[in-house]
C-alpha cells in the first residue's frame, strides 16, 4: 500500500545517504544499524503507551496502531502518518501538542522525548515496516532545466531607461530603508524604493541612471515584467491608500494606476501576460485585477491575516499567495480556483520567489524556515530550519529573532536570501549554501539578483544599497 | 491692550498643561526609547490589556502588557514591518504617531494631539532614527505619590497630586504627566488623568498611580461637610477596640451600641464551636451576674474540640482536602484521612501556626502515612504535579499574593515581576511524585538536581528565591528548607498578614483586606494599624491561634449589635457594628441537627460525623470537585474546586431559602428529633413551650409581641404538635435563623 498522491512524480529511491543526516542526529539510530522502522522500533512505543485506547479494541477514533496496514489506513479523521513528513502527520502532532489537553497519551506526560525523536525520524524517513522495507517517501529531483520560457527575447535592445524627464525627490530626515527592490529579468537594470520615487540603477556601472516619481507613498513592492519593459510598483501610505503603478522603463511614462485600497498595498505581482495585477495587504483579501480596464476580476478570501506577498508563476500557470500566519495557497491565476495548499510556515511569510522554470517556489518567513516547494504537488523538497538563525549573544536565552526576511532566484536556478541574522546567502539548486555576505552595520531586507546572475545585490534598512558580488567594471 | 484677570488664568492654566518638567539633572541629548517612548505608550493606554497590551494584540499589533518587555516592544514596533509603524525618512507618516493622532482610522481614536509632550517625545525619537537603548538606560526604581493622606470636608473639594520617579543613577523625575491613575471607590473620590483628586460622598479610599511597573497608592478620606460629629468616648477592651476606634473617629463614624447576652451567646458559640448554644448552655450564661463572664465564656469555648473541629474545617477547605479521585492524582481516600487528621491533631494540640505550615512545607514521603506531604497531592489535583500552579496556589493561600500574574507579564497593580514569579515556581521544579508500591501511594521527595523554571518572555532560567528575595536559594539543596523558614519568620510580614486577615474575617464577617487572598498594593487594608497590629500579636504569641482569636472575641468591636446608628449606617467595612453573616454550610447543617435533636449520617463517615467534620472523599471517584453532599451544594461548601477563599459561599440564594422551605432536611428533622414531642409531654405551658423553641433555634426568648401572636395561632390546640412543629419549622425558616447577626 502506497500513501503518496496519484499527481507525485514519484522516484521511488531510498536516498540512504541523505536519510544518513537524520540518522544521525538521534542517538537511537547512531547506536543501531537498522533504519528506524514499525515492526523493531515504533510498535515496542506504541504497545506501550497506545494499543490501550488504540488497539484492536477499542479502536479510539478508528485508529488502531497495532499493525502497520492499520496505520497506513489512517482512522475516522483520515491518514494519521504522511511518509517523509512528520510535520503534516496527525500521529507527530498528537504526541507533540503542546496544550496537554489536546496531548497523546491523555491526562499523562508526555512521551519521552527519545521515543518522541524516533517517531519523528521513522515518517521522515518514509514509514519503514521493517529494516528490509523501502521507504515511502518520495525522492525528487529539483535540477534546474533552462526552459524555452524562461526568458522572452526581446526585440531590440534590452529596455533600460532613456532620458527620463527629472523628478524632484523628497528631501527626508535620512534613506527611507530599503522597502522593495527589483532586477529585470532581461537587462543590467535595478529598481529601489524610496520615499515617493523609485530609483532606477544601471547595475554596469552602479550608478543611478533616472527617478520614477511614486506620489503614493512609499513602494513596498517593485517587479518587473518578464521582458524588462514595464516596471510595477506597489505601496502607499500606511492605513490611508494603497495603489499599484505601472511604468515605461523606457520611458518613464506611468502606464496605469491599479486599485484604491485604504491602506498601502503590501503585496502585489503583474503576471506574465501583463493582463492581471495582484495585490493584497492588510485586509487579508488578494484581489486581482485587470490591467487593460481595471476592473476587480475575482478576490481571494481564504487568507486569515495580512497578505504579505503574492507572485504569479513565470509560465503563468500558477499565482502563489501568502500570509502574516503562515498561510500559503496556489491558485489558478485565471479565475482564482485553488490548485494546493502549501501549509509549513509556522508565523508571517516574508517572501516568495519563483525559479524561472516555474517548477519550485522559494518562501520564507519569521519562523526561520526557508523551503524550496516542488509545485507540481505543493511537496516542500528542500527545507531549511532557521538558516538566518544569528550567533547567540552571551546572557540571552530562548527563541532569537530567526526570520526569513527576502530570498531571490538568479537566472541559474541559485538562490539568495537575506534574513535577521544580518547575513546574505547564497544557495545551490540543491539548497547547499555556496557563499555569505555579512552585513553586519543594518538589517538586509530586500535581495536581488541580475538578469545575468553576475551580479547580487542586497538592500538593508538603513536605507543602503550593497553590491555583494559584481563583475569588475 | 491688557487681559482681563480671567484671560490671564486661563493662560497660565493653558501653559501649566502643557510644560512638564524634563528629567532632571541629565543630558538629553539623544531621545531614548524606554525612557522617553516607553512612558508614552502606557500612559496613552496603547500596551493596556483591552488594547496593543492584549496577549493576541490588538488588530495585528501587539506591544507588552504595561511595557513588561521592552526589548520585545522595540523589535515590534521598528523591526517587525520595516518602514510601516516608524517611518525614520519622514517621522510625521509613522503609523504608531498617525495612529494615535487619530489622523488615520484608529479602534482605540485619538489619544493625544500632535502638540502634544507625548507626541513630541515619540517624534524626536524617531528624528533621531529610532534607535535602541537597551542596557544605556536608567531604570526607574521607585515612585512616590504626594500627599500620602487626603482629608476631605464635602464632596467637589480636590487636591493635585503628583508622582516622581526615581532612577537606577540617582536622578529623579516628575513624572505625574506620564502616570495613570485609579481610585478604588469612585463614589468617595475620583482621580482625573492629570492626577487631580475630587472628593465625593462620605467614606475613605484610595487613589493609586502607576509608573512602570510600580503602584503607589494614597489614602483619601471624605468628611461629611454638615456634621456635628461628636466621639462618645465607649470603653475599649484591648488594642483591638483601640485601633477600631481610631479608625472611626478619623472617619467620623460612632461604633454600635453593645450586643445584648442573647445576640453575644449565639455569636460567639456559632463562631467558635459551630453550633449555637444548647437550652442549658444559654441559660447557665444568661442567669450568670459575673462582670466577666463574656471574657469566661471565650476562653470555656477556646478549650472545646468543636473549636479545633472548626478550624480543622477552614484548613482542610483551604488545602483543599478531598479523598478518592483519579489515580494518578495521588488523592486517595486514605491519603486525605491521613492529612485530614494530621491536621486535626495540630488544631486540637493549639500547634502554633507557623509550624503547622511549616511542616508541610517541607514534608516529603508517603502520602498513606505521612500527613503533612499531601499538600503536595491535595492543594493542587492534578495527575501531575506542576509546580506553576502549585506556586501559584501555595502563594495565595499561604501569602495572600496572586503570583501568577506575574505568569505572562510583571504583575500590573503590585511590585511583583516576572523574575519573581518564576524563581518562586523554580522552587517547586524538583518536586517529584514517585508511585510507591501499591497504586495508591505515592512518595514525595525533591529532586535537587531539577533545572529551574523559564521566564517566558526570554527564556532566561530563574533559580528558585523567595518572593522578593534578593539572592537566590542554595543550589542543589531542598529549597524548600528555605522557603518554609522564610515564609514563616517572624518578620515576613507576608505570612502573618495573611494568616491574622484570615482569622480576623472568620470572626468579623469581612477581613480587614478583602478579597482575603488578593492583598496587593492596590488593594491596602482598610485599616492598616489594626492588622498591623493583629499580625504582631500573632507573631508575639509565637503564631498562637487561640491567643488571637481570644484578642478578637473579648473585643468590644466584637460583640457589637448589629443595628447602626445615625452615623454608620453606610459603613461596611470599619466594623463599627456586627455584621450579619449568613452560616456556613457545614455550621447551618450542625445546627439544624442539634437544634432539631437526632442525627445525620454521611456516607463513607462513621456514625456521629458532624458536617462540620466532613470532607469530600468518594472511592474512585474521578467526576470532579463536589461538596460531598447536596446540602453542601446548596449552602455553598468548598468543593475544593480552585484555590479561591470565594470557594466557600455565604450568599443567600433562592434555592437554599426553597430547600429549607420545602426540602427534606427541616421537615423531616423536625418531626423526626421528638423536641416538640417531650415537650408536649413534659406537660408545659405553651408559653413555655414556645419560649424553649425559641431559645433552641434562635437563642433568645420571644418578645412580648411575637409570644402573643404564636398564641393565638396555638388557640386551644394547646396539645397539638403539629402546631408547635409549625411554629418550630417557622422560625427555622426565618432570616434570623440563618444569619449569624
Amino acid at each position: 500500500m502506497i500513501i503518496d498522491r496519484p499527481d507525485n512524480r514519484i522516484f521511488r529511491v531510498v536516498l540512504r545517504t541523505a536519510l544518513m543526516v537524520l540518522a544521525m542526529s538521534t542517538a537511537a539510530s547512531a547506536a543501531d544499524p537498522q533504519p528506524v522502522n514499525y515492526d523493531e522500533h515504533i510498535k515496542p512505543i506504541f504497545r506501550q503507551y497506545c494499543f490501550k485506547c488504540h488497539g484492536e479494541d477499542p479502536q479510539k477514533a478508528d485508529i488502531n496502531l497495532t499493525s502497520f496496514t492499520t496505520i497506513l489506513k489512517g482512522g475516522s479523521a483520515g491518514k494519521i502518518a504522511v511518509a517523509g513528513r512528520a510535520s503534516a502527520s496527525l500521529l507527530f502532532e498528537a504526541i507533540t501538542n503542546e496544550d496537554e489537553n489536546a496531548r497523546m497519551p491523555p491526562k499523562s506526560p508526555p512521551l519521552p522525548a527519545e521515543k518522541i525523536e524516533l517517531i519523528r525520524v521513522w515518517i521522515q524517513e518514509g514509514l519503514l515496516e521493517s529494516s528490509g522495507s523501502k521507504s515511502l517517501a518520495s525522492v525528487r529531483d529539483l535540477g534546474f532545466k533552462p526552459s524555452a520560457t524562461a526568458t522572452i527575447k526581446a526585440d531590440g535592445p534590452p529596455p533600460m531607461p532613456e532620458k527620463l524627464p527629472t523628478v524632484q525627490v523628497p528631501v527626508t530626515k535620512r534613506p527611507l530603508p530599503i522597502l522593495a527592490m527589483a532586477a529585470s529579468p532581461v537587462a543590467p537594470l535595478l529598481a529601489v524604493s524610496g520615499q515617493e520615487h523609485i530609483k532606477l540603477i544601471d547595475l554596469t556601472n552602479q550608478q543611478q541612471v533616472g527617478v520614477l516619481p511614486f506620489l503614493e507613498g512609499e513602494p513596498h513592492v517593485l517587479r518587473f515584467s518578464r521582458d524588462g519593459r514595464v516596471l510595477m510598483a506597489a505601496g502607499g501610505r500606511p492605513v490611508q491608500s494603497g495603489k499599484v503603478v505601472l511604468y515605461d522603463v523606457r520611458s518613464g511614462q506611468r502606464l496605469t494606476a491599479i486599485g484604491d485600497e485604504i491602506d498601502e498595498v503590501l503585496a502585489a505581482d503583474l503576471s506574465p501576460d501583463q493582463k492581471l495585477i495582484a495585490l493584497g495587504g492588510s485586509g487579508k483579501v488578494v484581489k486581482v485585477y485587470s490591467t487593460e480596464d481595471g476592473s476587480l476580476k475575482y478576490k481571494i478570501a481564504k487568507h486569515t491575516d495580512w497578505i504579505t506577498v503574492v507572485a504569479f508563476s513565470p509560465d503563468g500557470k500558477q499565482l502563489a499567495t501568502a500570509d502574516r500566519a503562515g498561510g500559503m495557497h496556489l491558485w489558478e491565476p485565471k479565475n482564482g480556483a485553488i490548485l494546493l495548499t502549501l501549509a509549513e510556515h509556522k508565523s508571517a511569510i516574508r517572501t516568495l520567489d519563483w525559479r524561472s522554470d516555474s517548477r519550485t517556489l522559494a518562501s520564507g518567513g519569521e519562523d526561520g524556515l526557508l523551503i524550496w516547494w516542488d509545485a507540481s504537488d505543493g511537496w516542500p523538497a528542500i527545507s531549511k530550519n532557521g538558516p538566518h538563525t544569528p550567533a547567540r549573544p552571551q546572557g540571552v536565552y530562548g527563541k532569537l529573532p530567526s526570520g526569513v526576511l527576502s530570498a531571490s532566484f538568479g537566472p541559474t536556478g541559485q538562490l539568495l536570501s537575506a534574513g535577521r541574522d544580518r547575513i546574505v546567502r547564497l544557495w545551490d539548486t540543491n539548497g547547499n549554501q555556496i557563499s555569505t555576505f555579512p552585513i553586519p552595520e543594518s538589517l538586509p531586507t530586500q535581495t536581488a539578483v541580475s538578469y545575468d546572475g553576475a551580479t547580487l545585490i542586497a538592500g538593508d534598512a538603513a536605507g543602503k544599497i550593497h553590491f555583494l558580488r559584481s563583475p569588475k567594471p | 491692550m491688557s487681559l482681563s484677570l480671567r484671560q490671564l488664568v486661563a493662560l497660565a492654566i493653558s501653559t501649566m498643561a502643557i510644560v512638564f518638567s524634563p528629567i532632571v539633572g541629565r543630558a538629553e541629548d539623544v531621545p531614548s526609547f524606554r525612557r522617553d517612548v516607553m512612558p508614552v505608550l502606557f500612559r496613552a493606554g496603547c500596551n493596556s490589556g483591552t488594547c496593543h497590551g492584549s496577549a493576541r494584540g490588538k488588530d495585528g499589533f501587539m506591544l507588552s502588557l504595561f511595557g513588561y518587555d521592552a526589548k520585545g516592544d522595540y523589535y515590534r514596533i521598528t523591526q517587525d514591518l520595516v518602514g510601516r509603524r516608524v517611518n525614520i525618512a519622514v517621522p510625521e507618516q509613522s503609523l504608531v504617531l498617525l495612529k494615535a493622532t487619530g489622523k488615520v482610522p484608529h479602534t482605540g481614536g485619538e489619544l493625544f494631539k500632535k502638540d502634544s509632550p507625548y507626541y513630541q517625545a515619540i517624534y524626536r525619537w524617531i528624528e533621531a532614527g529610532a534607535p535602541d537603548d537597551e542596557d544605556k538606560v536608567p531604570e526607574p526604581v521607585e515612585i512616590t505619590l504626594t500627599p500620602e493622606r487626603m482629608v476631605f470636608t464635602g464632596a467637589k473639594a480636590t487636591e493635585q497630586t503628583k508622582v516622581m520617579a526615581r532612577y537606577s543613577d540617582g536622578s529623579t523625575r516628575d513624572v505625574t504627566h506620564l502616570a495613570r491613575y485609579l481610585s478604588n471607590n469612585s463614589t468617595t473620590a475620583v482621580i482625573d488623568p492629570n492626577g487631580k483628586v475630587t472628593a465625593g460622598q462620605h467614606g475613605d479610599t484610595y487613589v493609586f498611580a502607576r509608573f512602570n511597573r510600580f503602584t503607589i497608592g494614597s489614602e483619601v478620606i471624605v468628611l461629611p461637610a454638615d456634621s456635628n460629629y461628636q466621639w462618645t468616648k465607649p470603653p475599649a477592651q484591648n488594642y483591638v477596640d483601640k485601633l477600631v476606634y481610631d479608625r472611626l473617629q478619623k472617619l467620623h463614624l460612632l461604633p454600635s451600641e453593645l450586643a445584648d447576652d442573647e445576640t453575644f451567646v449565639r455569636r460567639v458559640f456559632l463562631d467558635l464551636t459551630g453550633v449555637p448554644p444548647t437550652p442549658e448552655q444559654y441559660a447557665t450564661f444568661v442567669a450568670d451576674k459575673s462582670p466577666n463572664k463574656r471574657d469566661q465564656l471565650v476562653d470555656e469555648l477556646l478549650k472545646t474540640d468543636a473549636f479545633a473541629d472548626v478550624w480543622t474545617a477552614i484548613w482542610a477547605e483551604s488545602l483543599r482536602v478531598k479523598g478518592g479521585g483519579y489515580a494518578p492524582s495521588a488523592t486517595d481516600i486514605k491519603a486525605a484521612e491521613t492529612y485530614f487528621e494530621w491536621i486535626r491533631e495540630q488544631m486540637q494540640q493549639n500547634r502554633p501556626l507557623n509550624e503547622f505550615v511549616a511542616d508541610q512545607v517541607v514534608a516529603s514521603g508517603s502520602n498513606l502515612t505521612n500527613g503533612p506531604a499531601n499538600l503536595y497531592t491535595m492543594l493542587v489535583h492534578d495527575v501531575r504535579f506542576i509546580p506553576k500552579n502549585f506556586a501559584a496556589d501555595f502563594s495565595q493561600l499561604f501569602t495572600g499574593v496572586q503570583i501568577q500574574c506575574a505568569e505572562c507579564h510583571n504583575h500590573p497593580f503590585d511590585r511583583w515581576t516576572m523574575d519573581d514569579y518564576y524563581g518562586f515556581v523554580s522552587i517547586f521544579n524538583g518536586i517529584q511524585r514517585k508511585q510507591g508500591a501499591e497504586p495508591r501511594e505515592f512518595y514525595i521527595y525533591n529532586n535537587a538536581a531539577a533545572a529551574p523554571a523559564k521566564n517566558i518572555v526570554n527564556d532566561r532560567p530563574v533559580p528558585a528565591t523567595v518572593l522578593g528575595g534578593e539572592t537566590p536559594i542554595a543550589p542543589n539543596t531542598d529549597p524548600r528548607v528555605a522557603l518554609a523558614k522564610w515564609l514563616t519568620a517572624p518578620d515576613n510580614e507576608l505570612f502573618s498578614r495573611n494568616l491574622a486577615n484570615r482569622i480576623w474575617a472568620h470572626y468579623m464577617g469581612r477581613g480587614l483586606v478583602e478579597p482575603l487572598d488578593d492583598m496587593r498594593i492596590s488593594n491596602p487594608p482598610t485599616n492598616k494599624p489594626l492588622l498591623d497590629a493583629l499580625a504582631q500579636h500573632l507573631v508575639d504569641s509565637k503564631f498562637n491561634l487561640r491567643a488571637l482569636v481570644r484578642d478578637i472575641c473579648t473585643s468590644r468591636a466584637y460583640q457589637l449589635s448589629s443595628k447602626p446608628n445615625a452615623t454608620n449606617a453606610l459603613d461596611d467595612r470599619q466594623f463599627s457594628r456586627s455584621r450579619l453573616r449568613r452560616l456556613r454550610a457545614d455550621v447551618m447543617l450542625d445546627t439544624i441537627v442539634q437544634v432539631t435533636g437526632g442525627e445525620r449520617g454521611f456516607g463513607n463517615f462513621p456514625q456521629g460525623t458532624k458536617a462540620i467534620q466532613f470532607y469530600p472523599r468518594t472511592s474512585g471517584d474521578t467526576g470532579g470537585p463536589h461538596p460531598g453532599d447536596p446540602f453542601f451544594e446548596t449552602f455553598g461548601r468548598s468543593s475544593r474546586a480552585t484555590i479561591c477563599a470565594c470557594e466557600t459561599k455565604t450568599e443567600p440564594t433562592l434555592s437554599q431559602t426553597l430547600h429549607l422551605i420545602a426540602g427534606d432536611t427541616l421537615q423531616g428533622r423536625i418531626g423526626g428529633g421528638g423536641v416538640v414531642p417531650k415537650l408536649i409531654e413534659s406537660n408545659a405551658t405553651p408559653e413555655a413551650i414556645i419560649e424553649t423553641l425559641y431559645i433552641r433555634a434562635l437563642s433568645r426568648k420571644p418578645s412580648a409581641d411575637e409570644l402573643a401572636g404564636m398564641l393565638k395561632l396555638v388557640g386551644t390546640s394547646t396539645k397539638d404538635r403539629r402546631v408547635y412543629e409549625d411554629l418550630f419549622w417557622s422560625l427555622m425558616n426565618s432570616t434570623e435563623f440563618m444569619f449569624n447577626h
